[in-house]
């Protein structure tokens, strides 16, 4: 998909494939398994960057065909370079950042409205966090009690032009979430069974406190070349790079 | 008309529970029915606007009407990107009141006066706009909203300048209503508090016919161009920027169509001074006195 588009954020998809791949394998309530599905869980993916991860476990259940991820990015498709509501499974238009958090947050109260019993896992950037608008949005989900929201930071520590510690240094997120009441945990983001035992244990606790994970990533996780090297944030795939990258992902 | 739109946000509250009602800390007095009888449906967002619009978002696509309610300086200006991507782009049916639209906030200075609005959702794809003269167009307008599939903004202006037409006009959405029939050879076209302006500027021109445009978009472009063909010219006068707004829309349809000179009335610079509604109105030349200047010099003299 990368490669047949010549597409950029190949590292940002890659540091949150476990994340999505664990979200979609074993927590999110998919109904009917139909994109669309009534009474479904949601996925939100804020950091739209990341989409060729959820485009991949889209494809995975049969949302997307082969030709769709072939055609990722090329003329006349909806296969966009950041998340679109648009196409079937997507929830929200993201990559301008700020978005998805408040979208995901509506979303949340809603369900708690209508005690449809349908929860909302928000996929953020540490990156994003720089965005006014996911703290109005934090505060808000605490105010209305809204435990059936989790949000997950995918904290690879870089944003487009640096690291976080060189652009708006974030601190400590876990510290920052805990000060705003949130029920949270750190794991390793790559780690699929420290993943599925946050969710469990976050999951369980419908005690009116909204839930975070920050997940420590590695940007370009997986490919020995890209991982932590902030040129794969915009740097489209040659020849090479892809036979290199594939060996090493096939590899694994 | 401020009472009007308390009791019919109310009534359509407690006709459709889906309707709720979302302001971003502000609304004193204006929400006291709504609060006393759909306090279930009231969301205090608290100050934060872009939260707010993402929010009714997601509330839409659950299966919500979302309300939201601001000064027009901050909805929809602070968050015209949050609708955008996050209402428009979905077709999602959220309904947007921006209050104190143009310089009613005049004492407060530049940052709570909004004389933009429409030329910025002019631009964005899939949101109606409205702007009643009275509280007979609010409820025509209303009513048009409510049965909009997709997202709509209604331009909450000056409340306070009497009633412009005697009941609910029953037209189609997009018509201009005639306020005032007429002989002139040059008509007058307003919108929200300008329309009762127009109509006392009609006499003093000698009977010219005067619209009032209540829904900015989507406008009848067919009765639009047949005014334009009907007369030697059009004075656009709107509380908004002359670009972008009512007069810039008027224009392009005339000039698109082969019709007569448009000449638009409306803010052209922020306001420099503190002063009350009257004196910023007449800062910006919307005064009836500089109006009538300005049209009387305009009918005076050929096309150049």
């Amino acid at each position: 998909m990368a490669f047949a588009g010549s597409t950029v954020h190949i590292g940002c998809a890659l540091s949150i494939i476990e994340i999505v791949a664990v979200l979609y394998r074993s927590h999110l309530n998919l109904g009917d398994r139909t994109p669309r599905a009534a009474g479904r869980d949601y996925l939100v993916l804020s950091k739209g960057h990341g989409v060729m991860a959820q485009y991949a476990c889209l494809h995975e259940l049969g949302w997307l065909t082969d030709a769709d991820l072939d055609r990722y990015f090329s003329n006349g498709t909806r296969m966009k370079g950041l998340s679109d509501a648009h196409v079937p499974g997507l929830e929200v238009t993201s990559g301008s950042l700020g978005h998805g958090l408040p979208v995901a947050t509506g979303l949340a109260l809603g369900a708690q409205r209508l005690k449809s019993g349908q929860r909302v896992f928000c996929v953020v950037g540490d990156g994003e966090m720089n965005e006014g608008a996911m703290w109005e949005a934090l505060l808000f989900a605490g105010q209305f009690r809204l435990d059936n929201l989790v949000v997950i930071v995918d904290e690879n520590r870089f944003q487009a032009m640096g690291t976080t510690q060189e652009v708006i240094s974030l601190g400590s997120l876990h510290a920052k979430f805990a000060a705003f009441d949130y029920d949270v945990l750190s794991v390793d983001g790559h780690d699929e069974k420290a993943l599925d035992a946050a969710l469990d244990d976050l999951m369980a606790r419908r005690n009116g406190r909204p839930k975070a994970i920050v997940a420590a990533t590695v940007k370009g996780r997986g490919v020995s070349f890209m991982e932590n090297n902030n040129v794969w944030h915009y740097t489209r795939l040659t020849k090479e790079t892809f036979d290199a990258a594939l060996a090493e992902v096939e590899g694994r | 008309m401020r009472a009007t739109f308390s009791r019919i946000l109310t009534e359509a509250a407690q006709h459709d529970e889906r309707v709720l009602l979302l302001t971003g800390d502000h609304g004193y007095a204006l929400f006291d029915e709504f609060r006393k009888n759909c306090p279930g449906q009231y969301i205090n967002c608290g100050v934060a606007e872009q939260n707010m619009v993402g929010v009714a978002a997601g509330l839409a696509k659950a299966g919500f009407r979302p309300v939201v309610y601001g000064l027009a300086a901050f909805v929809p200006m602070r968050v015209l990107e949050q609708i955008k991507i996050d209402v428009c782009y979905e077709e999602l049916p959220v309904v947007f009141v921006g209050d104190g639209a143009g310089v009613v906030y005049a004492q407060l200075g530049t940052s709570h006066q909004c004389t933009e609005d429409v030329a910025a959702l002019r631009a964005v794809p899939n949101i109606g706009i409205v702007s009643p003269a009275d509280r007979f167009e609010l409820q025509y307008c209303w009513k048009h909203l409510l049965q909009n599939k997709g997202a709509g903004y209604l331009r909450f202006g000056k409340a306070d300048g009497g009633d412009v037409h005697a009941a609910i006009p029953d037209a189609p959405v997009g018509d201009l209503l005639q306020a005032r029939p007429g002989k002139e050879d040059w008509a007058i076209i307003a919108t929200g508090s300008m329309v009762v302006a127009a109509c006392r500027l009609s006499a003093a021109l000698g009977g010219a016919p005067v619209w009032s445009a209540p829904v900015l978009h989507p406008i009848n472009r067919a009765q639009v161009e047949s005014i334009g063909r009907a007369f030697s010219g059009i004075f656009v006068v709107e509380e908004h920027s002359a670009a972008g707004g009512l007069g810039g829309l008027v224009a392009e349809i005339v000039a698109e169509t082969g019709g007569c000179r448009v000449i638009r009335f409306g803010t052209r610079q922020f306001s420099e001074f503190c002063g009350d509604y009257k004196y910023l109105l007449s800062q910006h030349g919307l005064d009836d006195g500089t109006l009538l200047a300005g049209m009387t010099s305009a009918m005076a003299h050929e096309a150049p």
